[in-house]
């Protein structure tokens, strides 16, 4: 669904730069979860941004069903990352002043949705995660595994069809981390594709399909497993 | 949408509660000034020109030697019989205010037949002809005569120094509306301009004792009381008594700032009959000639007329009858004044302004640390599709709110400061009571200026809030 062509991310850091991608070239699988592995700093989490429009590529090509994500103006950008992304970030990110329906109706809202259509799709989206109870908390208001499930709500409400999961299990204890895993590795059944950077091989091993990066480059890549056999 | 935005808007101030107050308080300061300010002096013009509107756009004032003797004098009242102590020194003040003039003004001398006539001797005491003055100038439809001066009373209840009062017959049937209508409470207006008769204001009836049918001495002369006025309802003189220091402060202020400055004349010393008597015109030039009343002539113009012509044909008018005066017209007056009062306004809208800015500026501190603040929020709306233009919209929305909640608080609080203020101004500036007004343009256009005030201060922090890199923004903490 993702190509990722020789792609080059420098950031600035001063007066030198820093190289988080050298020449990244990788395909991710449509309709799969793929896992994106590698040591602190070796580019996992700018590879996510770059597959999820949150960024654009110094140099190299980033395309999603044909569309170069670099070529994109800041507004198809926006429209990109509110109709086909979904994000689900390691820190949860929820709006805290906003109770945890509102932050799952916040994409729709922003989408220009009417109030109630965003209500309805808000609140079938917290029964995916098991939270229609929690709706009128506030993130403060609710443990790390429940933050979670409201962000994968949020990431889900839009019905996108790219999910990107930056590790979405770090901040979580293992067997809250097991039941996020099992909601991500469910959407592939609802035809959504999944990409999920994680330090976990567990996780790892539930994928589909495999990147592994080391200072900015591919070290290997593990091609998905023949149609229709699943994990 | 743009409801969304505004709840959302409206969520992120509550959860800023205490902040989102002070910046509110700041707007409401200045808008506080503004609406005060503005409704204030927009109430006391509105006061002063209707007082001028009752008087008649259409009148000329013809004072004996220039407005500032009148001014003056105008509206100070000599009760010695009812307040001794403080008999010496208004008649003191009344003296200097005839200094113009050219004379010195002994109190010993109130009374005395002759007197010190000569050192005003070019007012004369009949004032202008007002039949030959109508005759000649075109444009003049009536006029009449008005002179006040000061004399001593004796009376059942008490005796003492008095305003009197002296209009021609000619003036009691054109202009008794400069004399508050010159209502007759019990009694009779004047039946005979051979008699000796005087009518009296209320409060001077009441000190003196007197009732119609009863007997006056009048600087020597028996009079009878044929009327009682009604009360004209004017209580300045009565707080001019008790604060006679600040009330003078104010006579001079206006006097000095305004060219014009007939306006206490006009609008307060004549109007307020009830501390003075009154002897028709014909019969006090008979009694005393010679004495030093200052007469000052009313006239009316004919609707349409050409004011600089009339003015310039009374001046003619009145060198060919070898009176000294200076017509105005109440329209150059309440110009003038108009002018003054506009200036005055300016001046304090200005600085008003500057307490707004002030608040803003505190709008802008604000919403620039309410960006730094959610940055990461601002990182997860545009992760989550928001669009650089949401974004922004969502922060002017926000300082918009918070400018809008400041303005309409600062109106409420401006209106109840200009009420609570023209109570005590009123009385101060001498225009008698007056409300603040406050024009629909005045409060659309807070409530508006204040929410364009709100939103463009957080219009920089909003902007670079739009313009945030979301990974970056994501980054921070
Ligand atoms: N905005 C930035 N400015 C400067 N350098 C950056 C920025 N973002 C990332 N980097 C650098 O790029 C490199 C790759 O960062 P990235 O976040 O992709 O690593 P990662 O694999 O996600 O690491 P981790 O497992 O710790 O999350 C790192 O060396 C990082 O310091
Ligand atoms: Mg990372």
């Amino acid at each position: 669904m993702i190509a990722f062509h020789d792609v080059r991310k420098t950031y600035p850091m001063g007066e030198t730069r820093v190289e988080a991608l050298r020449g990244v070239s990788a395909e991710i699988p449509r309709e799969r979860m793929t896992a994106v592995m590698g040591p602190s700093g070796s580019g996992k989490s700018t590879m996510l941004h770059l597959a999820g429009c949150l960024d654009t590529p110094t140099s190299g090509r980033v395309i999603c069903d044909g569309q170069d994500l670099g070529s994109l103006s800041s507004r198809r950008r926006a429209e990109f990352r509110a109709t086909t992304v979904g994000f689900v970030f390691q820190k949860f990110n929820l709006v805290p002043n906003l109770t945890a329906l509102r932050n799952v109706e916040l994409p729709l809202l922003l989408r220009g949705e009417s109030a109630t259509s965003s209500r309805k799709k808000a609140l079938d989206a917290l029964d995916v995660v098991e939270l229609g109870d929690r709706r009128r908390h506030r993130p403060t208001k609710l443990s790390g595994g429940e933050q979670q499930r409201v962000a994968i709500a949020r990431a889900l409400v839009n019905a996108p069809k790219l999910v990107l999961a930056d590790e979405p299990t770090g901040n979580l204890d293992t067997e809250t981390g097991t039941r996020i895993l099992r909601l991500l590795r469910g959407l592939v059944e609802t035809g959504k594709t999944v990409v999920v950077v994680t330090h976990n091989p567990e996780i790892a091993h539930e994928a589909d399909a495999l990147i592994a990066l080391r200072d900015g480059r591919v070290e290997s890549l593990s091609a998905p497993r023949a149609d229709g056999e699943q994990a | 949408m743009n409801l969304h935005l505004v709840k959302l808007a409206i969520g992120s101030i509550r959860s800023r509660r205490t902040r989102s107050w002070l910046t509110v308080i700041g707007v409401l300061i200045g808008v506080t000034a503004v609406v005060s300010l503005l409704s204030i002096g927009t109430g006391v013009e509105r006061a002063v020109l209707q007082q001028f509107k009752d008087i008649g756009y259409d009148i000329i004032v013809i004072a004996p030697s220039g407005m500032a003797a009148v001014l003056g004098e105008g509206g100070r009242a000599f009760m010695s019989g009812a307040d001794p102590d403080s008999g010496p020194g208004r008649v003191q003040a009344m003296a200097s205010s005839f200094a113009p003039t050219g004379g010195t003004f002994d109190p010993s001398q109130i009374g005395q037949p002759t007197g010190s006539s000569a050192a005003v001797a070019s007012v004369q005491s009949g004032g202008v002809d007002t039949q030959k003055l109508v005759q000649a100038v075109p444009g003049v439809i009536e006029a009449g005569n008005l002179g006040t001066r000061v004399v001593s009373v004796d009376g059942p209840g008490a005796s003492g120094f008095l305003r009197l009062t002296t209009p021609s017959q000619s003036f009691l049937q054109a202009f008794p509306s400069i004399l508050g209508g010159f209502e007759i409470e019990s009694g009779t207006a004047f039946t005979n301009a051979a008699m000796n008769e005087v009518v009296v204001g209320a409060r001077s009836a009441a000190s003196l004792g007197v009732g119609a049918g009863d007997t006056l001495t009048v600087d020597g002369e028996r009079f009878t009381v044929v009327g009682i006025l009604a009360s004209s309802g004017a209580a300045s003189e009565g707080t001019a008594r008790s604060t006679p220091g600040a009330q003078g402060s104010a006579d001079n202020a206006v006097a000095g700032a305004l060219p014009g400055g007939g306006a206490s004349f006009l609008t307060r010393g004549l109007t307020n009959t009830d501390d003075s008597l009154f002897v028709l015109q014909e019969r006090a030039n008979t009694l005393w000639s010679g004495q030093n009343t200052t007469t000052t002539t009313i006239v009316r113009m004919a609707t349409g007329a050409d004011v600089e012509g009339v003015l310039a044909g009374i001046a003619t008018e009145l060198t060919a009858q070898g009176v000294r005066g200076t017509p105005t017209s109440v329209q150059q007056i309440a110009a003038s004044i108009q002018g003054a009062l506009g200036m005055i306004a300016t001046v304090l809208a200005s600085i008003a302004a500057v307490a707004l800015i002030v608040g803003g500026v505190g709008m802008m501190n604000t919403m620039y640390t309410s960006v730094l603040e959610r940055t990461r929020e601002i990182g997860v709306l545009k992760a989550i599709g928001a669009r650089d233009g949401q974004v922004l919209a969502l922060f002017l929305v926000d300082s918009g709110l918070m400018g809008l909640i400041g303005g309409v608080l600062g109106l409420v609080a401006g209106g109840i400061l200009s009420l609570l203020g023209t109570r005590l101004l009123g009385p101060a500036l001498g225009v008698g009571s007056f409300r603040p007004v406050f024009e629909a343009s005045l409060i659309l256009g807070v409530v508006a200026a204040s929410f364009v005030i709100g939103a463009l201060s957080g219009a920089w922090p909003a902007w670079r809030a739009s313009r945030l890199n979301p990974v970056e923004a994501l980054a921070a903490e």
